[in-house]
């Protein structure tokens, strides 16, 4: 699916990847998300080289080192919002009342304290992707992985998670994030444009080669 | 931190079992059937075996009991030429002393003379049956006195007019006072009572297996005594007509010197008394057979509840295995969740066991339960006795627990060999 692609991200960016369907984005997500090996080639995440590693050490990887923020949200609809943003703390074997304690601040962080109890299905969608942003934080990750994390909310929700993320951006996190929107991908500091399994513009690169 | 790893996953697994309890109790039905099964086919079988033991008890598996028995009514015709004015039939003296003397596994031969007769005490009247019995067939039946003493060879010697009495006499008679010591009359002689017989107490179905009830009001008093009171002739009147018998020896207990002496020792006595007696005016009964066909009824009503257990065990197996695929269909994204959050296979693995080992803990403990109920139920309606042993209710949640944790090993598997991808995706 993927060819020839070279692409480092520094800490502290914050990248989005468009380009049409089929273009090879999604397999570019699930490499950089740790959810999925290249066949060829190597992926350096913080510092360390993934390609090679087991599918229990890629786990470990992915509950480190990322953060995810889906489209559909993903969060699990029997838990509350509480246990939702405690499940990698869990598999990060922190114990009961660092999870807890740990959670409810980073619910409190996007304004949802007041929703603790409540289940994913008692959210508005807006509500729901900050719960997923969250628990995307939960672990400090290296990296922050958002696939289209507008396109299933109303403009206005859409527009407040956007905030959120450009909120963490500023705090020095790393955001790599995948859009079909061309107004969002418009408003982020490096796009990377990609077409048939290949990068076809990098405005990083050209700033890099420029700089 | 691994233990309270584990109960995290298990209270995880609960969680997901109470979110879901119709269909969890669905799940278990076929579990609570087969440990249910499992319970009362123990239960029953220990209460069996324990009857067993009292009948071995009762009977003695070293004894044969011939009986004498009037000949059956045909023959009267043949014997009407000898004008006899009373029946004689029976066993002889003589057959008991053949038997001693020839047959090398007959260990000893204890006569006893039964006459039917009513006891009086004052104006009371119990019908009873009184036994002329040597002093070493008490001990040897296990009769023991709960208050007084049993005869000896003393009282035996001298004919002495005594007598032991079971409680259910003692009952009948309507006796508040210590009953040791009363004289009571058996025909037209005076007895003084030596003993109260400590019964063993058995439930309705032993009572009746065992002919129980139709002891409850024996009377025993010492051989001689009775030859020299009653000897051989009983005289019976009913309605209208009289009957007048003759019966040298009412019944004899043949003890062989050894168990595995019974059989033959049974064979002899068969072939001895056929050629002693024209008419079949006697009958054997040798407990052991009886006991041996009654173990085999037992091992096949075991065979067939270890059959029903195994098959309910396996059935209620196969709808866990089932139930948990669907389970694990219908929680794809959550597993794809999950593995994202960074779950390794062996967390989902765990985590699909233990919800499985959850489901074989509960639904085995309402197995317990609903045994207890059958067990109940069985005693119930079929008077057979039960014991259950706390130890059944272990083995139960044990065999509940590894037949439900087979049963979710293949279904948690393949959640944990999800692909990540195609399980966040999954609609």
């Amino acid at each position: 699916m993927l060819q020839g692609i070279e692409l480092t991200i520094h800490p502290g960016e914050f990248v989005g990847i468009v380009g049409a369907s089929g273009s090879g984005k999604t397999t570019l997500m699930n490499i950089v998300g740790c959810l999925d090996r290249p066949s060829a080639g190597r992926y350096v995440l913080d510092g360390e080289d993934v390609s090679t590693l087991d599918d229990d050490a890629l786990s470990l990887a992915r509950n480190r080192s990322i953060g995810f923020v889906f489209q559909s949200f993903q969060l699990i609809p029997q838990l509350s919002v509480l246990e939702n943003v405690e499940v990698p703390l869990y598999y990060g074997r922190r114990s009961r009342a660092t999870r807890r304690a740990r959670a409810s601040e980073l619910l409190a962080s996007v304004g949802l304290s007041h929703r603790l109890r409540h289940h994913p299905a008692q959210l508005s969608g807006g509500e729901c992707q900050r719960v997923a942003v969250a628990r995307a934080l939960a672990n400090e990750p290296a990296l922050i992985l958002a696939d289209e994390p507008t396109g299933n909310l109303d403009t206005q929700s859409g527009e407040d998670v956007m905030q959120l993320l450009f909120e963490l951006h500023r705090a020095g996190r790393t955001i790599v994030m995948v859009t079909h929107n061309p107004e969002i991908a418009a408003r982020l500091p490096r796009v990377v444009e990609m077409r048939d399994g290949a990068i076809q513009r990098d405005s990083g690169a050209l700033a890099e080669a420029g700089r | 931190m691994r233990l309270e790893a584990f109960g995290e996953v298990l209270r995880l697994g609960l969680v997901n079992l109470l979110r879901n309890k119709l269909r969890t109790f669905l799940t278990m039905l076929g579990m609570i059937f087969g440990v249910g099964s499992v319970i009362a086919m123990l239960s029953v079988g220990a209460g069996a075996r324990r009857e067993i033991l009292a009948r071995i008890q009762k009977l003695g598996i070293n004894n044969i009991i011939v009986h004498s028995i009037k000949p059956p009514e045909e023959t009267k015709t043949d014997t009407q030429e000898e004008n006899r004015w009373f029946a004689k039939y029976g066993l002889l003296f003589e057959d008991r002393e053949l038997l001693e003397a020839t047959c090398p596994s007959v260990d000893r031969v204890l006569p006893i003379n039964l006459v039917k007769q009513p006891v009086w005490l004052g104006s009371r009247r119990v019908n009873a049956a009184v036994m002329g019995v040597l002093p070493e067939h008490l001990s040897m039946f296990h009769l023991a006195v709960a208050r007084g003493r049993v005869f000896n060879e003393v009282d035996a010697q001298e004919r002495k007019q005594v007598c032991v009495v079971r409680r259910g006499l003692v009952e009948d008679l309507q006796l508040l006072d210590d009953p040791v010591g009363m004289q009571v009359h058996l025909g037209n002689e005076s007895y003084e009572i030596i003993g109260v017989l400590a019964d063993a107490r058995f439930r309705s179905h032993t009572r009746e297996a065992l002919a129980i009830d139709e002891h409850a009001q024996d009377v025993y008093i010492p051989y001689t005594t009775s030859m020299r009171n009653f000897g051989t002739m009983t005289y019976i009147q009913r309605a209208g007509t009289q009957e007048m018998s003759s019966v040298e020896l009412d019944e004899m207990i043949v003890v062989a010197k050894e168990t595995s002496l019974v059989r033959t020792t049974a064979r002899m006595i068969e072939a001895v008394l056929r050629h002693n007696h024209k008419k079949k005016d006697y009958e054997i009964v040798v407990p052991l057979l009886q006991l041996e066909q009654q173990e085999q009824i037992q091992s096949v009503f075991n065979a067939v509840m270890i059959v029903i257990a195994a098959i309910s065990l396996v059935v209620g197996g196969i709808g866990i295995a089932n139930i948990m695929l669907a389970t694990i269909t219908e929680r794809t994204r959550e597993i794809g969740i999950r593995r994202a959050m960074g779950a390794r296979r062996n967390d989902i693995l765990l985590q699909f066991l233990t919800e499985t080992a959850a489901i074989g803990v509960v639904g085995g403990l309402f197995g317990c339960l609903f045994g207890f109920v059958a067990v109940r139920a069985v005693v119930a309606f079929t008077g057979w006795q039960a014991l259950t042993e706390p130890y059944y209710v272990l083995l139960a949640l044990s065999i509940s627990c590894l037949v439900a944790i087979a049963a979710g090993i293949y279904p948690a598997r393949r959640a944990a060999r999800m692909d990540p991808i195609g399980a966040l995706r999954y609609q």
